[in-house]
C-alpha cells in the first residue's frame, strides 16, 4: 500500500500584489521522485517553503504523513531533510563540523552524529575538504555540503531546491544516483526542483510544471523530448490565459 | 550536551566577536582602569590626572576597583550588545536561517542556546575583568581588604547588569533580521541614555542606573540609587529574551 508523505492542498501564498502560489494540490508518495520545474519567478521555492513551515500560507494547508505543517513537531521534522537555494554557511566551520552540527540538530546523539557525518562525508567525496573552513570551498562544494547536511540523518522525505546548481557533471551524476538509491531502497520522498529538464527526465518518476504559482499538468519524464513537452505546456497555459472568457 | 548549545558553543569559539571582545574588556578594563589610577596617584596636578581624577574616590584597591567598575559598566554593554547582535543577526546576514526550519531541534532552542552562550561568555569576561583589576592594584601596592572585596562584587554585579541589558539588542537584531540594525540600537541606547542621565532622570533609566549606582555621576547620585532602580535591567533582559524566543518561533524564513 503506498503512503503519502507529502500532501498539500489548494496552497497558497501572496507576496504584496505577487500572487507566488496560487491554489496548489500535491500528493507525494513514499519512495518517490517528484521535479517541480518551471520558469524563474514560478512559484517553486515559495512551495517548497510553504510545505516546510518556513512560509505560513494564505489559505489551504500542506502536511507530512497527514500532520499539518505549522503543528509538525521534533518527531515530524526528524524526518525530514532539506536544502533550500543556498547552502548554509557558517564560513568558520569545518565541513566535518557543520555536517556533524546539523546531524545533531537533527536529534542524532554524539557519537551516531559522528558516524553518520563521516558516512555521507564519504558518500559525496567531501573527505579532502572535510577539516577545511567552509568559507575556502568553491560553489560546488559548498553545494555538496548542502546535500550532506540535508541527507546527513538518513531523512525519509527530502525537499531539495536545485540540488544540481553548481555541481559538476560527475557531482550531478554521484547526487542522481544518491538520491536514486534512497528512494528506491528505503523508500525516501523526494521533491526536487530544476531548471535542468534532461537532468529532471533521468531522475524523476514525475515532473510537475509549475507556472505563475499553478501547476499547471505534468511532463513525461520518459517521452521523447521533454523540452518540447515544457514549452508546449506553458505557451498553452498562456494562451488559455489569455482566451476571453 | 544539548545539541543546540553544543552549537552555539562551536560558533562562539570561532567567533572574533567573543574571543576579542573577551580580551577587551578583561585586559582593557582593568589596564585603562589602573593607568588612570596611576596617573591620579603619581601624576601631581597635570590636567589629564585632574580629569583621571574625577573618576576615582580613594587611593585604594576600592577605589582602583570603583574605576574599573564605571569603565566596565560602558565597556560591557557595548561588547555583550555587539556579541548579541553578531550572534543573532548573523542568521539573516549568512542566510542561514531556512536550515534552522523543518529540523527536530526548535529555533526557539537555538535562540535560547545564543542567550545562554552570551551569558556565559559575560560571566568569564566580567569574572576576569574583577580578578585583573585587583591583580594590577595589588601589583602597583595596594592593600586587599574588607572595602575592596565589597567593591569587587559591586564590580561584579555590574558587569553582569550591563550584559543583561544586551537582550534587548537580540531582539532588534533579530527583528529587522540583520546584525547593523542591533548596532545601531546599541548607539542609539548610549546616547539616550546620555541624554537621559543629563535631564537628571538616569536612576530611573535601566541602562544608566548601574553605572550611577558604580559612581559614575558622583558619590551623592550613587547613594540615592535605591535597589529597585538598580535591578530594573532585569525585568528589561526577561522580558527581551521572552520576546526574542517568542519572534523565533513565529518568525518566517522569507
Amino acid at each position: 500500500m503506498s503512503t503519502v508523505t507529502i500532501r498539500a492542498h489548494a496552497i497558497t501564498r501572496r507576496f504584496g500584489d505577487e500572487q507566488a502560489v496560487a491554489g496548489v494540490d500535491l500528493e507525494i508518495q513514499a519512495g518517490e521522485i517528484v521535479a517541480l520545474v518551471g520558469l524563474n519567478g514560478a512559484g517553486k521555492s515559495t512551495l517548497m517553503r510553504l510545505l516546510l513551515a518556513m512560509l505560513r500560507p494564505d489559505g489551504g494547508t500542506a502536511e507530512m504523513w497527514g500532520c499539518p505543517v505549522a503543528d509538525a513537531d521534533r518527531a515530524v521534522w526528524s524526518r525530514v531533510g532539506h536544502l533550500i537555494e543556498t547552502p548554509p554557511r557558517y564560513g568558520e566551520l569545518t565541513v566535518a563540523e557543520s555536517v556533524y552540527s546539523a546531524a545533531r540538530l537533527q536529534g542524532l546523539g554524539q557519537r551516531p552524529a559522528r558516524v553518520a557525518a563521516a558516512a555521507i562525508i564519504t558518500d559525496l567525496e567531501l573527505d579532502h575538504w572535510q577539516h577545511r573552513a567552509t568559507r575556502t570551498l568553491s560553489l560546488g562544494n559548498r553545494q555538496r555540503l548542502g546535500l550532506a547536511m540535508a541527507l546527513v540523518h538518513r531523512p525519509d522525505v527530502l525537499v531539495l531546491d536545485e540540488p544540481g546548481n553548481s555541481l559538476d557533471p560527475l557531482g550531478v551524476v554521484r547526487v542522481r544516483l544518491l538520491l536514486r538509491t534512497r528512494a528506491s531502497d528505503d523508500g525516501v520522498s523526494v521533491l526536487v526542483s530544476s531548471q535542468h529538464l534532461d537532468e529532471v527526465a533521468r531522475m524523476a518518476d514525475r515532473i510537475l510544471l509549475l507556472h505563475h504559482g499553478q501547476i499547471i499538468g505534468g511532463l513525461d519524464p520518459h517521452g521523447a523530448d521533454v523540452e518540447h513537452q515544457f514549452f508546449q505546456r506553458l505557451l498553452e497555459a498562456d494562451r488559455a490565459e489569455r482566451r476571453p472568457r | 550536551m544539548n545539541a543546540a548549545l553544543e552549537f552555539e558553543l562551536l560558533k562562539a569559539r570561532r567567533a572574533g566577536v567573543f574571543r576579542w571582545g573577551a580580551v577587551v574588556v578583561a585586559v582593557g578594563v582593568p589596564a585603562l582602569s589602573t593607568g588612570f589610577f596611576e596617573l591620579v596617584r603619581l601624576g601631581g596636578n597635570s590636567p589629564s590626572a585632574a580629569k583621571a581624577a574625577t573618576m576615582i574616590t580613594e587611593l585604594t584597591l576600592a577605589g582602583l576597583l570603583g574605576t574599573a567598575g564605571q569603565v566596565l559598566s560602558v565597556a560591557i554593554l557595548m561588547t555583550a550588545g555587539i556579541a548579541a547582535s553578531w550572534s543573532f543577526g548573523r542568521e539573516f546576514v549568512d542566510d542561514a536561517l531556512p536550515a534552522l526550519f523543518a529540523i527536530a531541534t526548535p529555533r526557539s532552542s537555538v535562540a535560547a542556546a545564543k542567550f545562554v552562550v552570551l551569558a556565559g561568555w559575560a560571566l568569564i569576561t566580567v569574572v576576569s575583568t574583577v580578578i585583573l583589576t585587583v591583580t594590577g592594584g595589588l601589583l602597583v601596592g595596594l592593600d586587599m581588604n574588607a572595602a575592596a572585596v565589597q567593591t569587587a562584587s559591586q564590580v561584579a554585579a555590574v558587569g553582569l547588569l550591563g550584559a543583561a541589558l544586551a537582550a534587548p539588542i537580540a531582539l532588534v537584531s533579530s527583528w529587522r533580521r540583520g546584525y547593523l540594525p542591533g548596532i545601531v540600537a546599541l548607539v542609539a541606547v548610549v546616547v539616550v541614555t546620555q541624554l537621559v542621565t543629563a535631564l537628571g532622570a538616569g536612576a530611573w533609566f535601566p541602562y544608566a542606573a548601574p553605572a550611577l549606582w558604580m559612581g559614575m555621576g558622583g558619590a551623592a547620585a550613587a547613594s540615592e540609587v535605591s535597589i529597585i532602580q538598580l535591578l530594573l535591567p532585569l525585568p528589561v533582559a526577561a522580558l527581551a529574551v521572552v520576546a526574542t524566543l517568542s519572534w523565533w518561533r513565529r518568525a518566517e524564513a522569507r
